[in-house]
């Protein structure tokens, strides 16, 4: 036995989706800009969301803690016989160099990014094979062995070749040979990546031995990076020290940034909306004036008008939010949002090959509703009211 | 900052609920003034017309707020990925002074609205409208609240700087006495066990002899149980109930529990303790206006269903406190 | 005494430039299961009169208690709440919203009530079949004949089995035969015991035999002639 006060709610919410189908073209239209609105914010949402995941997903393979000499407030070479005085500091587990650069291919138009680091000195590498394709990660006795990331093989337009060259400097060509290459699902990062042993860079780039670009600090305990990072700093005054929780908020703060950016301009977008929604809503034709008048006179009260209009408003966004927000995951997952890839991403390394995957968690959800739902709602209650409060001898005759 | 999808959301709420909050307080301003019972003037009508608009206000306020309420408490889980050293959103909450208070006044003000509505409905059951006067009044008095409730909210977004370095839960919240101050040292588990059980139980025999029969002490008694009891929850969630669903002794966090990792339990578990407090404290509120013209029958009847009601989400909210604490126990925490 | 009006005035836009003065001094007294017509010209104030009687407004001075109920200070809530337990609405031109199926026109008043649709389509088909319609029912309203639109409107006016009827020039847009239908109709629900009143100035129903009394209305006031 239902209540009658629900019964009376379902009734109401009966008339109010009939009401809805009779003006299906007027209900349709708002419906279909109410979805676009949500399919962009859920879109921008979403790729924030999938972009935020995959950077903290990448980043467990950065180290711990980052060393870099900094001089006139710009990165310089870093010497190696500072990790000597690491030694000292208890709880690092291991001071690895790294070169890690951009090589700029003349003849191609491209820019690679290149690591050169010995992989088998850090702790828990295994991990790394992992993100490979096919192949092994170079040994560190192996000399001219790399591993590329996917779009480095078709820029060299390698064919069936394993081997390429590179100019040093001096321009004099150093050969080297793959031995491996990426997975594309780390392609956020290792697209046009090269990986090669730390002699080997050092060579490309003419790095005198001795200095590497930055220091890979490595923790045994991780919840000590930060107190590991404060000694590493009060030993080397001149050394910036990142430690790795500080790289993810950074990079939370840009991705916030951007897509609050883009908020603002859908903000603008929304307002439109809400003109229109008002628009539509507060028009009230002669028909739908007679509908209302006759309606009060067979014993409708005002609120139940009032609830008519509110189970419609709440119809429409509903549809409209399942509607873009399944066409915003599509687009997100299977178009790798397309649409605003110019906006959201400022560098370059996103290509299309590159798989966004969101987990849209209930809050996000909410989220989205606050930006949509709540302004349409709030910009029907007075078109509504207007709307209820017809007085009823409107319908009668002379 | 502003600019982030979260505050913009609950900017953009806190306005939209504000200009809503204006214009029902631009319609109790003229009821309070021109209000004629009875007359059959254009004025009367119209005010009669513009009650359903304040009320109809009031009533998606309520929805809003109840909206940025989750939403503030979901953004302080996402700011604290931004502010360094805060791990979850009781870390992002402390981030600065205005953190806990906003979270506060929009818990009170759920409340509020709630018994505005409730007022507001008891009033329109009456042929007299007894409550006219009160209500606009009232309503009056709601808006300062809902403008500290804004500002409070924007003063704790503008204050959120992303380098700022908070304490996490584990350290607010957490046993290890010895670094940073706790908030909720000094109260033995077993003791806190007993004394929740304790209240559930004086709960349920208050609301047992109400509904054998009405006295109106007795219901200002319950009322006042049901606030002692929403603190005492609020505290048995945080340092009891809350570990066991994380099953980590040490992570005790009122907030974690709203996540996706816990199944929203947090939403089931707070939904029916506020519903169950309101419904536990309206008998005594509603009480305060049963003497007036033609409301005695209509304040009864609602007062009997809100004391079941408060009885029936008592019993859910208790089930789902010891849930996990039951489920670690039989299990042995193997679950 | 179903319908018991006292001293009743109505007074639109009281104390305004544009003030008129619709109803004065009525009084009037229908008892249960009579049948009565209010006759005047358009603008006599018979339509205000009806309006009054049907709960749609309160009178402006008066007392005016319709199956009981006093109106006069009753917020408009009220008088809706009442109206839609003791008044059923027969309308000018019927007022059907043609875009509905006639079942649905004629449930339309018990939306409100929260009674489950199963029952609100007992209570219609009883109806329909009453009143030899049951074939239209998931018709749209706009696509049946003007005779079947005349029994939907009645249908729709006792579905809550209210114990008044009123209607509003219900004879205004119909040929003799369907007026005449009309006030068959009429007669058979006075017969069963309902309480009608109609505003008219159709002779085709003043002098219809089953009319008790006719009242004539001019000026805003009953003409004693």
């Amino acid at each position: 036995m239902i209540p009658k006060n629900i019964e009376k709610q379902l009734n109401i919410l009966d008339y109010a989706l009939s009401s809805l189908w009779r003006r299906r073209l007027k209900s349709l239209s708002v419906l279909l800009v109410f979805a676009a609105v949500i399919f962009l914010l859920a879109s921008f949402q979403m790729v924030t969301q999938a972009l935020t995941a995959k950077a903290k997903q990448l980043l467990v393979h950065t180290p711990e803690i980052t060393l870099q000499q900094m001089s006139a407030g710009r990165q310089e070479a870093i010497a190696l016989t500072y990790s000597h005085q690491l030694a000292e500091i208890f709880g690092i587990r291991k001071v690895v160099p790294r070169i890690w650069g951009y090589y700029f291919d003349e003849v191609r138009l491209a820019n690679y990014t290149i690591i050169g680091m010995d992989l088998s000195e850090i702790p828990g590498n295994a991990l790394l094979d992992t993100t490979l394709l096919s192949g092994t990660m170079p040994e560190k006795a192996e000399q001219g062995k790399v591993v590329v990331g996917q779009s480095i093989t078709k820029s060299l337009e390698l064919g069936g070749r394993l081997t390429f060259s590179l100019f040093r400097p001096d321009l004099s060509l150093k050969s080297f040979e793959i031995s491996g290459e990426f997975a594309p699902d780390t392609d956020i990062l290792s697209h046009d990546l090269i990986v090669m042993n730390l002699a080997d860079a050092r060579d490309l780039f003419s790095i005198p031995t001795g200095l590497a670009t930055d220091l890979c600090v490595y923790v045994t305990n991780p919840q000590e990076i930060e107190t590991i990072a404060k000694k590493i700093s009060a030993a080397l005054p001149g050394v910036r020290v990142l430690t790795r929780p500080q790289i993810q908020k950074t990079y939370q703060v840009v991705f916030g940034w951007r897509s609050g950016f883009g908020s603002i301009c859908l903000l603008a977008a929304l307002a439109a909306f809400a003109i229109l929604a008002w628009d539509k809503a507060s028009g009230l034709s002669p028909e739908e004036k007679r509908e209302i008048a006759i309606l009060k006179v067979l014993g409708w009260e005002t609120g139940d008008i009032l609830a008519v209009r509110f189970w419609e408003s709440v119809s429409v966004s509903g549809l409209a939010c399942l509607v873009g927000i399944t066409a915003a995951y599509i687009h997100v997952v299977y178009f790798a949002a397309s649409l605003f890839r110019p906006v959201l991403m400022g560098w370059s390394v996103l290509r299309p090959e590159l798989q966004l995957l969101p987990r849209l968690a209930a809050g996000d959800i909410l989220l989205i509703l606050a930006f949509t739902v709540i302004p349409y709602l709030a910009a029907t209650v007075i078109p509504a009211w207007r709307n209820a409060t017809v007085p009823a001898d409107a319908a009668l005759g002379g | 900052m502003f600019l982030n999808p979260w505050s913009l959301a609950l900017s953009l709420c806190s306005l939209v609920v504000l200009l809503l909050g204006a214009i029902a307080g631009r319609t109790a301003v003229r009821v309070l003034r021109f209000w004629e019972p009875g007359s059959d003037s254009n004025r009367q009508i119209r005010l009669e017309n513009e009650i359903w608009l304040s009320s109809t206000l009031v009533a998606y306020g309520l929805g809003f707020q109840i909206i940025t309420l989750i939403l503030f408490v979901l953004a302080a889980d996402q700011f604290c990925q931004v502010i360094v050293g805060a791990m979850c959103a009781t870390g992002a909450l402390l981030a600065n002074p205005f953190g806990m208070p906003a979270l506060l006044i929009k818990l009170v003000g759920v409340f509020f609205y709630g018994f505005w509505i409730l007022l507001h409905q008891l009033d329109i059951r009456s042929e007299h409208y007894p409550l006219v006067r009160i209500k606009y009044l009232a309503l009056l008095l709601l808006l300062p609240l809902l403008v500290l409730d804004v500002t409070l909210q924007t003063l704790y977004i503008a204050g959120i700087k992303p380098d700022i370095i908070t304490s996490c839960c584990a350290v607010v919240f957490g046993e290890d006495i010895g670094r940073t101050a706790n908030l909720m040292t000094g109260y033995s588990q077993q003791g806190l066990l007993a004394t929740f059980i304790g209240s559930i139980v004086v709960l349920g025999l208050l609301g047992g002899g109400l509904l054998q029969r009405w006295r109106s002490w007795l219901a200002k008694l319950y009322a006042a149980g049901w606030l002692w009891f929403f603190g005492l929850a609020l505290v048995m969630i945080t340092t009891v109930v809350s570990s066991y669903v994380y099953a980590m002794p040490f992570h005790k966090c009122p907030f974690c529990l709203l996540k996706p990792e816990y199944h929203y339990f947090g939403f089931a578990l707070y939904g029916t303790l506020i519903a169950a407090a309101f419904c536990g404290t309206s008998p005594a509120f509603a009480g305060l206006v049963r003497g007036r013209k033609g409301l005695s029958a209509i304040v009864a009847r609602y007062q009997r269903l809100a004391l079941i009601l408060s009885l029936l989400l008592l019993v859910i909210f208790s089930g789902l406190s010891f849930y996990h604490y039951l489920k670690y126990l039989i299990s042995g925490g193997e679950g | 005494m179903l319908i018991e009006l006292c001293g009743v005035s109505k007074i639109y836009n009281q104390g305004r430039p544009n003030e008129v003065r619709a109803l004065s001094d009525i009084d009037l007294v229908v008892e249960q299961g009579s049948m009565v017509c209010l006759k005047g010209p358009s603008g006599s104030g018979k339509s205000t009169l009806l309006a009054i009687i049907g709960c749609i407004f309160p009178p402006t001075s008066g007392r005016a208690a319709i199956a009981t109920r006093q109106l006069a200070r009753l917020p408009d809530r009220f008088l809706t709440l009442h109206r839609r337990e003791t008044i059923g609405f027969i309308f000018q031109r019927f007022n059907i919203l043609p875009e509905l199926t006639v079942l649905d026109n004629i449930t339309l008043p018990l939306l409100p009530l929260g009674i489950a649709p199963k029952e609100r389509k007992r209570r219609a088909h009883e109806l329909l079949e009453r009143f030899a319609i049951s074939h239209r029912a998931q018709f749209p309203a706009g696509q049946i004949s003007g005779g079947e639109l005349q029994r939907v409107a009645i249908a729709r006016a006792l579905i809550n089995n209210q114990p008044i009827i009123l209607a509003d020039e219900p004879t205004a847009h119909l040929d003799t035969t369907l007026s005449r239908e009309f006030m068959a109709i009429m007669q058979q629900l006075q017969v069963a015991g309902k309480t009608i009143v109609i505003a008219s100035h159709d002779p085709l129903v003043f002098e219809h035999p089953a009319i008790n009394r006719t009242i004539n209305i001019k000026d805003g006031r009953i003409h004693v002639p």
